[in-house]
C-alpha cells in the first residue's frame, strides 16, 4: 500500500515540469537530491540510534571529489599530477567512495564512544574540512568555491537535470530501503532499540555501527557529488552547520527511522526555504516590517518540534499516546 | 629570541583569559545539568549589543551599560532554559539541536537589525602598557586579570559556600542530592545564570578588544565546545587549562606558520588529542 | 476530457506571449546582510522613485526586485535565477564578491540579462574578453579592476614618499582571496620600480581579529607603513582600533573597504584617526565628483537618514541611470525593442573612453566592459581620516584636505624608556602567573 503511494508520487514528479515554470523545476531537481542526504542521515539516526551531527562532512567531501575530478588544474595542486578529467558517472560515484572511506575511518575511531559523545565529536569535523576549503584555497577554492563549467553540467537542460536528478534519488533510496529492510537493517535497530541487549545477543555492535556509518556516509557523498554536477559550482557551504539543521528539521519532521518520512520531510522544507518560504514572507514584510527571514522562520520551526517532541515526529504520532511519550520531560 | 618567547607567552595569556572564562560557563552547566547549551555563544554577543545599544543610543554610561549587559544576558540565559532546555533536558542531543537552533536564530535576528559589520564596545581603560618591549594595550591586562579573578572567585563560591556545595552535589548525583532536600530545579537555574555571565562578561572584554559581530556568536561557541571537549566534559580545570592550550596554540600558529593556518591548527589539535584520549585531557568517564 | 485541457493550455500559452510589456522591472543583488547590499538596495530604489516621478523609462513604470547573494554562489546563482526568469527582471545591477560574481555571471550567461555590476577581480570582464557573445551581457560599473588599486596604491606611496614620509618597507596585511592575489601581481613590479621593499605578506582569514600580534610584529620588522588590502575580512575596524590604541611608529596605509563607511569614525571610537585609505568607486560623502553626485548624496541622506554606507551605491543609482539612457538613446534611434538585452548591450557600449557619460561619476567602458581608469573617470580617490572626517588628499584635482601625519610618529624614537623588566605591569603579570601556577598546583594535589 504504501509502496503504491510512493509510485504514484514518483509518476508525479515525472510528469510535474509539464506545468511548472523552468525555475521552480529548477529547484524541485535540487529538493530530490536533498532528499538523498536526508534519507541517508536517517539510515544513521533513525536507525542505529547514533546522532551524527556531522553529516556535511560527507555531503562536502562528495561535492569536492567530484568537483575536483572535474578541475584538473586544482587537482594537480592536490596531487601533483594530473588526471584527466572524468565522465560524470564516475565523478558521482567516485565522491561516494571517498565519501564512505572517510566514513569508515571517522567511523571507527569514535564509534567506539557512547552516546553523547559521537555526537559531539562528529559536530567539530566539518569545521576542520571546512577549514581545509580556505586553507588551501588553490585547490578548494576558497569561501567562494569554484565553477566546474557548464560543459559538466548533469545534462544541457534544466529538464535533463531534472530527470537524472530524480532517477539519481529514486535509485538511491530503494538501495538504501533495500539495505535498512534486510538483517543488516534489523540488527541496526536491534543497536537502537538496546545497545547493551544487542552485544548480549552476540551483535558486533560497533561494527554494525561503522556498516551503517559506511551506508550513510557514501549516499550522502553521492547527493553532494551530485548536487556539483547539477548547480556547477561548488562552495564550503556545504560542509556548514546551516544545512546540517536544514536535514536534521527535515528528517525530525518527516519522522525519523523509516525512510519515507525524511523523503517527505526533506521535499516539503526544501522547497519551503527555497520558494514558499520567500513568497509569504516578502509579502508580509510588505505589510510589517518585522526583522525575520525565511532561516529564522525554519529555525523555529525546528525549536518548536523539537522541545514539543524530542523524539521525532513519527515515533510520536505512531505510538498515538504521545501524551505518555513526554512522561520523560517536566514542564 | 628570548623576545620572541616573551611575546609568545604574554599573548598567548591575554587571548586565553577570556577563551577561559567563556569555557568554563559552557562546562559549568553541562557538569552540574548534563546540558550542552549551544547558545552560549549567543549569550556572548547579546552582552556586548545589549551594552552597545546602552551606550551608544540610551547614552548610559560605560561601567554601567557594562554591568547591566552582563545581567541582561544572565536573565536572558535563565529564560532560555526554563522555556526550552528544561522541558527536555533528559534528551541531551536534542537539547543540542535545539540550542543550535536557537543560536542561528538570534544570529539571523541580530544580522538583520544590526548588519554583519562589527561593533565595539567602547574600552573601559585604554593606552598600553610597555613591557620589556612588548607594547600590550591595557585592556588585554585588565581582561585577563579580570578573567582569573572571576575564575578563582568561581572556584571559591563552587568549594566554599553553601549554595555552591549544593551545585557539586547536584553535579556529582542529581538523586542522591534531590534526596538530601535539594531543591534541584532551582539549582539549576542557579548554575544556568552563572553559566550565562561568565559568556556575558567575556563577550563584553571581547567586544573592547576586537568587535562583535553576528558571527562572533558562532565562533565563541565552537571555541567553547572545541575548549571543553578538549579539557574533558565534566571537568572545570580541564576546560581551563584546555583554553589556555589553545589560546598558546593559536599564538604560536600565527608566529611561525602565519596568521591563515590559526583556526585550522587550533582545530586538528583538539581532534589529534581526541582520537588519543576521546574523553579529552581531564574527562569523567561516566 | 483531455482534448479540452489541451486547449486549456494553449489558451494560456497564447496569453503567455501576447502579454504586452506593462512595466519595467530592474533587479537589485547583493549581499543584503552586509552594508553594501544594502547600499545598493536603497540607491537603486531611490532612483527608481526619481525616475517613476519623471515619467518612468519609455513611459513604463519601473519596479524594483531585490535578491539576497548571502555571500556565497549557491544563494546568488538561485536569486539571480529568480530574479531574471520569475520577476522577470529586466536588468539586474549588484554583486560584491568576486567569487560570487564569477557564479553569477554563468546564471547570467544562461538567462541573457543585463547585469550592471560590483566586484573587481580581472577575471570578470577578462571572460567578457573572451567569450564575448556569452558574457556580453555583464559590464562593471561600480568600481574599477583590482589591478588598477596597484596603481592608486602605488600612486600613493608616491604621495606620502612626496610628502615628508620616507617609505622604504612596507608590511602588508591583506585578504586571503583572489583578488588580493591580483592586486598584488600588480603591485609588486610597481614596488621593485620605486625601490620599496615588501618586509612581510600576511593573508588573514574572513573574520580574523588578531592584529596586535602583527602590528607588533610590523614595528619590531622597522616598518614604515602597514598596508592593509581589506575588503572581506570584514575587520578592518579592528586593526583600526589596534593600531589607533597600540600607536606603532608605523603608518597605516591602504585599501580597507571598511574605513570608506561613513560611520568608521564612530564604530571604532575615534581610534580610526589618521588611518589613510583609498576610497574605491570614485566618489566620497566629503566629496562628490559631479553636480549629480552631490544631490544623490543629499537625497539619499533625505531618504534614509544616513550617508551611503559604501561605495557600492554610486554604482548602483548609476546603473539605473545608464540603463534608462541606453533604452532611450536605442529608442530613439528607431530600436524596434529597446528593451531587447542584445540591443541594450549595443547601446550600453557606445559609452566608451572617447565618449563617457556623467552621472555620478564620469563612466565609460572598454571592450571588455570593465569600466575606465584614470583621474577623468573612476579611481580611487587617496583619502584620510582626520578628527571625525574623511578628507581627500590626492589627486589634487579633487583633494579637499592635506595630509596629516599622526602625532605620535612624529615624536622623537624612545627606545624602551622604563620598560626594564621592574615595570609595574610586568610586575602584575608576573603576580598574577603566580598565583594562578600556584592555585591551579593547589587544585591537581
Amino acid at each position: 500500500m504504501k509502496a503504491a503511494i510512493y509510485v504514484i508520487l514518483v509518476v508525479l514528479a515525472a510528469i510535474a515540469p509539464f506545468f511548472i515554470p523552468e525555475a521552480f523545476v529548477y529547484i524541485l531537481g535540487l529538493s530530490f537530491l536533498f532528499i538523498i542526504l536526508v534519507v541517508s542521515w536517517d539510515v544513521m539516526v533513525g536507525y542505529t540510534g547514533q546522532v551524527n551531527l556531522g553529516h556535511t562532512v560527507f555531503v562536502g567531501v562528495g561535492a569536492y571529489t567530484a568537483a575536483l575530478l572535474q578541475s584538473p588544474v586544482r587537482l594537480q595542486h592536490l596531487l601533483g599530477f594530473t588526471i584527466p578529467k572524468v565522465p560524470i558517472f564516475i565523478s558521482i560515484i567516485s565522491g561516494g567512495i571517498i565519501a564512505a572511506l572517510i566514513g569508515f575511518f571517522i567511523g571507527i575511531i569514535t564509534l567506539r564512544l557512547k552516546g553523547y559523545y559521537f555526537a559531539l565529536v562528529t559536530a567539530i569535523l566539518p569545521l576542520v574540512f571546512m577549514q581545509t576549503v580556505f586553507v588551501w584555497r588553490k585547490v578548494f577554492g576558497g569561501e567562494e568555491g569554484f565553477s566546474i563549467g557548464l560543459e559538466n553540467s548533469l545534462s544541457n537542460t534544466i529538464l535533463g537535470k531534472y530527470y537524472i536528478a530524480l532517477i539519481i534519488m529514486v535509485i538511491c533510496v530503494l538501495s538504501m530501503l533495500f539495505i535498512v529492510k534486510s538483517q543488516i537493517g534489523l540488527k541496526f535497530k536491534a543497536i537502537r532499540e538496546d545497545e547493551e541487549l544487542a552485544e548480549s545477543i552476540g551483535i558486533d555492535t560497533t561494527k554494525y555501527k561503522v556498516i551503517a556509518f559506511i551506508v550513510s556516509s557514501f549516499f550522502a557523498g553521492i547527493g553532494g557529488a551530485a548536487i556539483i554536477h547539477y548547480r556547477i559550482t561548488v562552495s564550503p557551504d556545504l560542509y556548514d552547520i546551516p544545512l546540517m539543521l536544514l536535514i536534521i528539521l527535515s528528517a525530525v519532521i518527516g519522522g525519523l527511522g523509516t525512510i519515507y518520512g525524511p523523503v517527505f520531510g526533506a521535499f516539503i522544507i526544501y522547497l519551503a526555504k527555497n520558494w514558499w518560504l520567500k513568497e509569504i514572507l516578502s509579502n508580509l514584510l510588505k505589510i510589517a516590517p518585522i526583522p525575520i527571514n525565511d532561516d529564522m522562520i525554519l529555525y523555529l520551526m525546528l525549536i518548536v518540534v523539537g522541545i514539543l517532541m524530542p523524539q521525532g515526529i513519527y515515533v510520536e504520532l505512531k505510538k498515538r499516546s504521545w501524551i505518555a511519550k513526554k512522561s520523560n520531560s517536566s514542564i | 629570541m628570548i623576545e620572541l618567547v616573551l611575546k609568545i607567552i604574554v599573548f598567548g595569556a591575554v587571548v586565553s583569559g577570556i577563551w577561559a572564562l567563556v569555557a568554563s560557563g559552557f562546562s559549568l552547566i553541562f557538569g552540574v545539568a548534563r546540558i550542552l547549551n549551544f547558545a552560549h555563544g549567543t549569550l556572548f554577543v547579546l552582552s556586548a549589543y545589549f551594552g552597545i545599544v546602552l551606550v551608544k543610543n540610551i547614552g548610559v554610561n560605560n561601567y554601567l551599560a557594562f554591568i547591566l549587559g552582563i545581567l541582561f544576558v544572565g536573565i536572558v540565559g535563565v529564560i532560555v532554559f526554563k522555556l526550552t532546555i528544561s522541558p527536555i533536558k533528559t534528551h541531551e542531543v536534542m537539547v543540542v539541536i535545539v540550542t543550535l537552533a536557537i543560536a542561528l536564530l538570534v544570529e539571523q535576528f541580530l544580522l538583520l537589525i544590526f548588519g554583519e559589520h562589527g561593533i565595539s564596545f567602547p574600552s573601559l581603560v585604554g593606552g598600553i602598557q610597555n613591557i620589556g618591549g612588548i607594547k600590550i594595550t591595557n585592556i588585554r591586562i585588565l581582561s585577563l586579570i579580570i578573567a582569573i579573578a572571576t575564575l578563582i572567585l568561581l572556584e571559591f563560591f563552587i568549594t566554599k559556600t553553601k549554595t555552591g556545595k549544593m551545585i557539586t552535589a547536584t553535579s556529582q548525583d542529581m538523586e542522591a542530592a534531590m534526596l538530601m532536600g535539594i531543591d534541584v530545579d532551582r539549582i539549576y537555574l542557579i548554575t544556568m545564570f552563572i553559566s550565562s555571565i561568565l559568556a556575558g562578561l567575556g563577550g563584553l572584554l571581547y567586544s573592547q578588544i576586537f568587535a562583535t559581530t553576528p558571527i562572533v556568536s558562532v565562533k565563541a561557541l565552537i571555541y567553547a565546545f572545541a575548549i571543553v571537549i578538549l579539557g574533558g566534559l565534566g571537568s572545570l580545570r580541564g576546560s581551563i587549562i584546555a583554553s589556555f592550550i589553545v589560546g598558546y596554540v593559536i599564538v604560536v600558529t600565527i608566529t611561525f606558520l602565519g596568521a591563515r593556518w590559526s583556526e585550522f591548527v587550533m582545530l586538528l589539535t583538539i581532534i589529534s588529542i581526541l582520537v588519543v584520549k576521546p574523553t579529552g585531557l581531564f574527562g569523567v568517564e561516566e | 476530457m483531455w482534448k479540452v485541457a489541451i486547449v486549456v493550455l494553449a489558451i494560456l500559452v497564447c496569453i503567455g506571449v501576447a502579454a504586452a510589456k506593462d512595466k519595467v522591472v530592474i533587479g537589485v543583488i547583493g549581499p543584503m546582510s552586509l552594508p553594501e547590499g544594502q547600499a545598493e538596495k536603497n540607491a537603486v530604489m531611490l532612483a527608481v522613485e526619481e525616475i517613476n516621478e519623471q515619467g518612468g523609462i519609455l513611459g513604463l513604470e519601473v519596479e524594483v526586485v531585490v535578491g539576497d547573494t548571502k555571500l556565497n554562489p549557491d544563494s546568488a546563482t538561485a536569486e539571480f535565477r529568480r530574479l531574471a526568469t520569475v520577476e522577470n527582471a529586466d536588468m539586474i545591477t549588484g554583486g560584491f564578491s568576486s567569487g560570487v560574481m564569477l557564479a553569477m555571471m554563468e546564471t547570467m550567461a544562461e538567462t541573457k540579462t543585463v547585469f550592471l555590476a560590483d566586484a573587481s577581480s580581472p577575471a570578470h570582464p577578462a571572460k567578457v574578453a573572451e567569450n564575448y557573445e556569452k558574457y556580453k551581457y555583464w559590464f562593471r560599473i561600480s568600481q574599477n579592476n583590482g589591478t588598477t588599486f596597484a596603481w592608486d596604491l602605488a600612486d600613493m606611496l608616491d604621495f606620502l614618499n612626496a610628502n615628508g614620509l620616507n617609505i622604504k618597507k612596507i608590511y602588508v596585511i591583506r585578504d586571503e582571496h583572489i583578488w588580493t592575489d591580483a592586486v598584488m601581481n600588480d603591485l609588486k613590479p610597481l614596488l621593485e620600480k620605486r625601490n620599496i621593499e615588501i618586509i612581510k605578506d600576511v593573508q588573514v582569514p574572513k573574520g580574523y581579529t588578531e592584529y596586535e600580534q602583527l602590528i607588533d610584529e610590523a614595528e619590531s620588522l622597522n616598518a614604515d607603513l602597514i598596508m592593509p588590502i581589506l575588503a572581506i575580512a570584514g575587520t578592518g575596524d579592528v586593526l583600526a582600533k589596534q593600531w589607533g590604541t597600540l600607536k606603532p611608529k608605523v603608518m597605516l596605509a591602504g585599501h580597507d573597504l571598511a574605513a570608506i563607511d561613513p560611520g568608521f569614525f564612530e564604530k571604532t571610537d575615534g581610534l580610526a584617526n589618521y588611518e589613510i585609505f583609498i576610497a574605491d568607486g570614485g566618489a566620497l560623502v566629503t566629496a562628490p565628483p559631479t553636480e549629480m553626485c552631490k544631490k544623490f548624496i543629499e537625497a539619499y541622506k533625505q531618504k534614509y537618514g544616513h550617508y551611503p554606507e559604501s561605495h557600492q551605491a554610486y554604482g548602483a543609482y548609476d546603473a539605473v541611470y545608464i540603463y534608462k539612457k541606453a533604452v532611450e538613446e536605442a529608442s530613439k534611434a528607431g530600436e524596434q525593442d529597446p528593451f531587447s538585452p542584445d540591443v541594450v548591450v549595443k547601446y550600453l557600449e557606445k559609452y566608451d573612453p572617447e565618449n563617457p557619460i556623467e552621472l555620478t561619476r564620469t563612466i565609460a567602458f572598454h571592450k571588455n566592459h570593465a569600466l575606465a581608469w584614470g583621474d577623468n573617470y573612476v579611481r580611487n580617490w587617496i583619502s584620510q581620516w582626520q578628527d571625525g572626517k574623511q578628507y581627500i588628499i590626492s589627486p589634487k584635482t579633487v583633494a579637499n584636505g592635506e595630509l596629516k601625519i599622526p602625532p605620535w610618529l612624529a615624536e622623537e624614537e624612545q627606545k624602551t624608556p622604563e620598560t626594564t623588566k621592574a615595570t609595574p605591569g610586568f610586575g602584575a603579570l608576573i603576580a598574577i602567573a603566580g598565583l594562578s601556577i600556584a592555585w591551579l598546583r593547589r587544585k591537581t594535589k
